[in-house]
């Protein structure tokens, strides 16, 4: 089981902000996909850090990110 | 060195592994990439195992997407944490001994000089607070007095953070800490003081906060370290696991910081503050023609 971060995309679509991705301390983790206009997470990469989640939701009140427990399967 | 050597070799290219393609197709080589792009491009640091949450590894990271030129640029390191991040980016890395990153980057800088005279190749020193001002001091010291010409970049944690928490010179005074239970006895080292008083033609002292300012200011300590001397840099890195900081407040805790005792500064000599105004109005001048 991993605890990592799960963007809203249509949610993110709205705000097209980029932010996140801006705060996230891995590379090539919390990506945003342009034609999407949207963050996403490469999951096996993320760390569970909930960085992304302050910066959305604390800092910037967007709430587009939340943590979720996946597994191997997901 | 040099974009040839990230080229693969022809008919090679579908055979290499999926990240190194991506780096090539998309990676920051041989253009520059605005550090805003930063999600939205390959970016030459890889996986790593530095801790959840780090503010040290996500320096590291604006580090590389902040560099002017990656594929002329080498990397020193030394034991710490840093390193283990460092060490898992497409540019070359040298692990120098602990406490002599400054006298390998010495060599390597005036080796690099007479291999490559008309060529800028670029070498900066990544380490701890522990590794450039404790155990280092006098190697760091001597570079600047010495007048060198490469980047010394502090990730500054306030402590030993790699070897389990033990006291640095860079600790603040008071700071209680696994094996400094009785709390640090004497002030901080003020590093960036020393910096200017050794020779450092630039010297900046910030908390990474603000991205843009990071990458700005890692850019200018690489250029005036090609042309005019010694620059130094030192971050504030929070240690989370010897500080307790709950990872989802590393940002938090850098800005209190910040707005404390961590506020930016950044010192120039004239020939130095010249040479930026002249290439930044050249830069403005090449971006308002496109
Ligand atoms: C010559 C030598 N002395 C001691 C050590 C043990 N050692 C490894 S990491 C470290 C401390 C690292 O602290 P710092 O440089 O502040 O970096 P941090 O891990 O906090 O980022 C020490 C003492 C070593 N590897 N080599
Ligand atoms: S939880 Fe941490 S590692 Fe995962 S995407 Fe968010 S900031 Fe990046």
């Amino acid at each position: 089981m991993y605890y990592v971060a799960r963007v809203d995309e249509e949610k993110c679509a709205t705000y097209k902000c980029k932010q996140c991705t801006l705060f996230c301390p891995e590379a090539n983790t919390l990506m945003f996909d342009d034609d999407r206009n949207t963050a996403w997470v490469n999951e096996p990469r993320c760390k569970g850090c909930a960085l992304c989640v302050y910066v959305c939701s604390d800092l910037l009140k967007r709430d587009c990110i939340e943590m979720v427990m996946v597994t191997a399967e997901d | 060195m040099g974009l040839k050597y990230i080229q693969p070799a022809p008919g090679f290219k579908e055979y290499l592994p999926k990240d190194y393609v991506d780096l090539i197709d998309f990676g920051p080589f041989g253009k520059e990439v605005d550090v805003q792009y930063m999600g939205q491009y390959k970016e030459i640091l890889e996986e790593h195992p530095m801790c959840a949450g780090c503010w040290m590894a996500y320096f590291v990271r604006v580090f590389y997407a902040s560099l002017p030129n990656p594929e002329d640029t080498i990397v020193i390191g030394t034991a710490g944490c840093a390193r283990l991040a460092l060490s898992q980016a497409a540019v070359p890395f040298i692990y120098g001994n602990y406490g002599d990153t400054n006298a390998v980057a010495s060599g390597l800088t005036r080796a690099l000089n007479i291999r490559f005279p008309d060529k800028n190749k670029d070498v900066v020193v990544v380490a701890g607070d522990g590794g450039l001002m404790d155990i280092g001091f006098s190697m760091t010291l001597h570079s600047w007095f010495r007048k060198e010409k490469f980047t010394t970049i502090m990730v500054d944690n306030e402590v030993y953070g790699n070897t389990g928490g033990q006291e640095s010179g860079m600790s603040p005074k008071g700071v209680q800490l696994k094996m400094a239970p009785k709390g640090k006895k004497f002030e901080k080292i003020p590093a960036t003081e020393l910096a200017k008083l050794a020779g450092c033609v630039y010297v900046v002292k910030i908390a990474p906060t603000n991205i843009k300012r990071v990458a700005k200011v890692i850019k200018r300590a690489v250029l005036a370290a090609r042309h005019f001397g010694p620059t130094f840099i030192h971050a504030y890195t929070s240690c989370n696991i010897e500080y307790s900081i709950p990872t989802e407040e590393v940002l938090k805790d850098a800005r209190e910081r910040e707005k404390k005792d961590f506020g930016f500064e950044e010192y120039m000599t004239d020939e130095v503050r010249e040479y930026f105004e002249e290439i930044e109005k050249k830069e403005k001048e090449a971006k308002a023609k496109k």
